[in-house]
């Protein structure tokens, strides 16, 4: 029994760095609408931004992560007006940028190695004791992800619903030229997106580095398609929806860690990634007029 | 019995979105051997209807019957399959292939579709393949695109992918077409040359057409009968003439007004 | 004089064998517009499965472990590896062509290979985990008692004959109603489905039988290193095929061997005999990778139909009116070169 609540919390956790990813994805699908493959990346430049801010710079974690975060955001603006902007602008296909983002995942993350190195490296972050609460125990790292997590779901809630780059963002989800009739500049939308969309992927990496404790250029990238599972679980495009997906997702995740083996916890992801196409491809909340 | 001339019937077909109700009891027939048009305002659903009837959509009640066959629900390609073809609103060529190629991939159960007879026995498809070919060079002709034959689909201009898809269309052998608005935005001449190789057509080949129409006059000249269409469901069935006497119809159409509204002030 | 033979015919066997795997990528995306992200797992599978049906059985002293050990003869073994990665690609199939949207097709062969790429690497006992299959016997070489680099020569011919056969069904395919068909699909899957074709069966015709020769190119892969580890592919070996297409030409067998020649054989292998620089023994594979990924980003731009367009297909002139000739079906003409990405 301690140790179904154990995972319980672990799910969660798992779940909390996951909607980051998640929601971020969706996020960047919604408005351009083509999936990004180098995503991974993001999630490394994440880890390694702040690694960097941490202990080239020297800042307060804290800082470091700030730092990290908002520099995770900045490249992926900048990827995207070198880019995928002029290809989108040209009228290329989404099947063409899928391959371009799928290259682009290559020279990212080999780029990222060629950096950072290969190697495995870790925050430093002080060891302490395990906090109780009630039937769960997490570190203080891991009570630290959930609550970023929530705080930054909030976060994005309020400025989809509250601000009007939120609004024009879901407009141009919804009905992308339509919204550019009606006066959005749909250019500056798309590039607030992209920045939106790797912070998020930044934030998301930083916390799976906290999970994970070591990481490395690929650490990110082969959660990837755990992240997607949890997108198309949750409706592609849809933000809500990443979020639920990914709670679920996690906590599949630990859990079929803890019924089979860790060493098949990815798989459970996969097997539910199948599921969904099986049963329910249009996912929990579907994308009208975009499935 | 007025059945049995009926090529395809439609009994209350039904579907909605998410809450909107894009059909809401659609009934009508389609003679065989005539051109039937079906109009209707913008949002009338006019291509829902035309998707739920070629397998694109699945309706949630009702009835689709093709030829004495019930195709209700049936996918796409078994629909297309038991003999009625239908083409889309925009022009939707295969672009990357060439104008004879995208005649040759219609003719439909092709024996060289299939991997085994392909590797083992191509003489078998070889001679089937000859045909198509000279049927194809044949209906290019008819249709003006013969010297077109070797270009590229998407250098075509907007009326000549309108020809296009029509002569993609008879390559099938469809005993029913169902055209959905082939004469928006082509030129006035163009629109005269397609409406006179519908009605040839028909003539000679006997196919039956079902087309969703927004020029009058066209439907008028064109059609030997008319189904009109207002928010989900079929208002009237006639000639143009007799539809013109209609009070219901003409302020459906002219005001798109919900029927009951009409019947209020009627 | 035999090292420079030995060493180009190793280079002849990378030029053969990535030709068959762009062959097999080129029916898949090229003919019929799937996006398969993990070619190399199938390519994987079928060397592997060649592996284990050619070795003996697993001694159970030596801490290498592995399914079958069949001690098969070569020829049956290539069928076998064939035979597996084709069957892999229909499972996958299965799951990835039922949806219409091409990402979320991405998404699942990715998703599959990183599953695949995790089975094998944890499961010690399929084929002997991350330490992967040693040994595995060289078609014919107990029997010819060649000297290292003849034997490398031969083994050269056995693959371009191989090669050469795949080359030929993969035209026959292209040039067959078979092949338009999957064409018309790729161009627009709604229209064709609206014709009548059967678009889940001919899609999965296109990805089994590219999976297979892509397999075949694996069982030669496994033949001449006579090993092969998880850490021989990954995505980005995936990516160099890839790349060999997109450069070379999609949709045109010509523009496979021409890319494969290009990507895998100058680019890729060759600067793998430059010299490591010491303090940074991975920048050279680094910098090699990244190229390829722009490489293809590159060429997507510059010239996104490849070095070698698609060829127009042309059918032997049939004059108006009459049906009495003898036409060749499909002949096919000089590119033009006009070809642009649609």
């Amino acid at each position: 029994m301690t140790l179904f609540w154990l995972t319980l919390g672990f799910g969660v956790v798992t779940g909390a760095v996951l909607s980051l990813a998640a929601v971020g994805l969706s996020l960047q699908f919604g408005v351009t609408n083509f999936v990004n493959f180098a995503y991974g990346a993001y999630l490394a430049f994440g880890m390694f931004f702040t690694y960097t801010g941490q202990v080239g710079l020297h800042l307060p974690l804290w800082l470091a992560v700030i730092f990290g975060v908002l520099a995770t955001g900045v490249t992926s603006v900048v990827v995207d007006a070198l880019i995928l902007e002029p290809f989108v602008r040209r009228g290329t296909s989404g099947f063409f940028l899928l391959i371009i983002t799928f290259g682009l995942s290559l020279v990212l993350l080999n780029l990222i190695q060629a950096i950072w190195g290969v190697g495995f490296d870790q925050f430093q972050i002080s060891a302490s004791n395990p906090v109780r609460l009630g039937p769960f125990s997490f570190t203080p790292a891991q009570l630290a992800i959930v609550g970023i997590a929530a705080a930054t779901l909030v976060a994005v809630h309020l400025l989809l619903t509250r601000t009007t780059l939120g609004k024009s963002m879901r407009a141009m989800s919804d009905n992308a030229p339509l919204a550019r009739a009606t006066g959005i500049d749909t250019t500056r939308v798309t590039r607030w997106t992209w920045f939106l969309s790797g912070c998020l992927a930044g934030l998301g990496g930083v916390t799976l580095a906290f999970n994970t404790v070591e990481f490395q250029a690929f650490t990110g990238n082969t959660f990837l398609f755990v992240i997607f599972a949890a997108v198309i679980l949750g409706g592609i495009g849809q933000i809500y929806g990443a979020m639920l997906g990914a709670v679920i997702i996690g906590l599949v995740v630990n859990f079929a860690g803890l019924v089979i083996s860790s060493a098949y916890d990815l798989d459970a992801a996969f097997a539910v990634l199948v599921l969904v196409l099986l049963l329910r491809p249009q996912g929990i909340i579907p994308t009208l007029g975009k499935a | 019995m007025s059945e049995k001339n009926e090529i395809l019937e439609v009994r209350d077909l039904r579907r909605s979105f998410g809450g909107v109700q894009a059909l809401r009891g659609c009934s009508f027939g389609v003679r065989r051997g005539t051109i039937t048009a079906l109009i209707g305002p913008n949002g009338a659903g006019k291509t829902t209807l035309v998707d739920a009837v070629a397998g694109a959509r699945r309706p949630q009640s009702g009835r689709v019957v093709f030829d004495g066959h019930d195709i209700t629900g049936l996918p796409c390609h078994k629909v297309a399959l038991s003999g009625l073809i239908r083409t889309f609103q925009i022009s939707r060529e295969y672009p990357a292939m060439t104008v004879l190629e995208n005649l040759m991939v219609s003719p439909q159960r092709q024996s060289g579709e299939r991997l085994s007879t392909v590797l083992l026995r191509p003489s078998r498809f070889r001679a089937e393949e000859r045909q198509h070919l000279v049927r194809a060079v044949e209906v290019l002709a008819e249709f003006g695109l013969y010297e077109k034959r070797n270009d590229y689909a998407r250098d075509l201009s907007g009326g000549q992918k309108r020809l296009l898809e029509l002569a993609r269309a008879v390559m099938a052998d469809p005993r029913l077409l169902v055209l959905d608005e082939p004469m928006a935005g082509i030129n006035p001449a163009l629109v005269d040359r397609l409406a006179e190789h519908i009605v040839r057509l028909r003539d000679e080949r006997g196919t039956t057409f079902l087309m969703v129409e927004h020029n009058l006059d066209v439907v008028e000249r064109l059609c030997d009968e008319v189904v009109v269409m207002a928010v989900g469901q079929t208002l009237a069935t006639g000639t143009m003439a007799e539809l013109r006497a209609n009070a219901e119809v003409v302020a459906a159409y002219l005001t798109g007004g919900v029927p009951a509204d009409v019947r209020a002030q009627g | 004089m035999g090292v420079v033979l030995g060493y180009v015919a190793t280079l002849g066997v990378y030029f053969c064998v990535y030709n068959i795997f762009a062959f097999g990528l080129n029916i898949q995306f090229g003919y019929a517009g799937i996006l398969d992200f993990t070619v190399i797992t199938f390519m994987a599978m079928g060397g592997y499965m060649a592996g284990v049906a050619a070795l003996g059985p697993s001694q159970p002293g030596s801490g290498i472990y592995y399914i079958l050990g069949l001690s098969l003869p070569w020829p049956v073994a290539l069928l076998v590896g064939a035979a597996a990665a084709g069957a892999l690609g229909y499972l996958v199939g299965l799951i990835a062509l039922r949806r219409l949207r091409s990402d979320y097709l991405a998404i699942v062969t990715l998703a599959a290979g990183s599953i695949v790429l995790g089975i094998v690497s944890n499961s010690n006992s399929l084929f002997d985990g991350s330490e992967g299959l040693v040994g595995v016997p060289q078609p014919m070489n107990g029997v010819l008692k060649l000297t290292p680099n003849a034997y490398t020569v031969f083994f050269l011919g056995l693959c371009a004959v191989i090669m050469v056969i795949c080359w030929l069904v993969a035209n026959r395919i292209y040039r067959s109603p078979l092949g338009r068909t999957m064409r018309a699909i790729r161009e627009d899957l709604d229209v064709a489905e609206a014709y009548g074709k059967r678009t889940f069966r001919i899609r999965m015709t296109a990805m089994v039988i590219g999976c297979v020769i892509v397999g075949i190119g694996g069982v030669l892969t496994i033949w001449f290193v006579t090993a092969l580890a998880p850490a021989g592919w990954g995505t980005s070996e995936t990516f160099v095929v890839w790349a060999a297409l997109i450069v070379g030409g999609r949709g045109n067998n010509l523009g496979a061997v021409v890319g494969s020649f290009l990507v895998a054989v100058l680019f890729n292998e060759a600067t793998r005999f430059i010299p490591a620089i010491s303090s940074l023994p991975n920048l050279i594979p680094e910098v090699r990778n990244m190229s390829i990924g722009a490489l293809v980003i590159l060429t997507l731009w510059f010239r996104p139909q490849g070095v070698v367009a698609e060829r127009k297909a042309r059918f032997f002139e049939v004059p108006l009116r009459t049906g009495s000739l003898e036409p060749v079906p499909m002949v096919p003409a000089p590119a033009t070169g006009s070809g642009a990405a649609q």
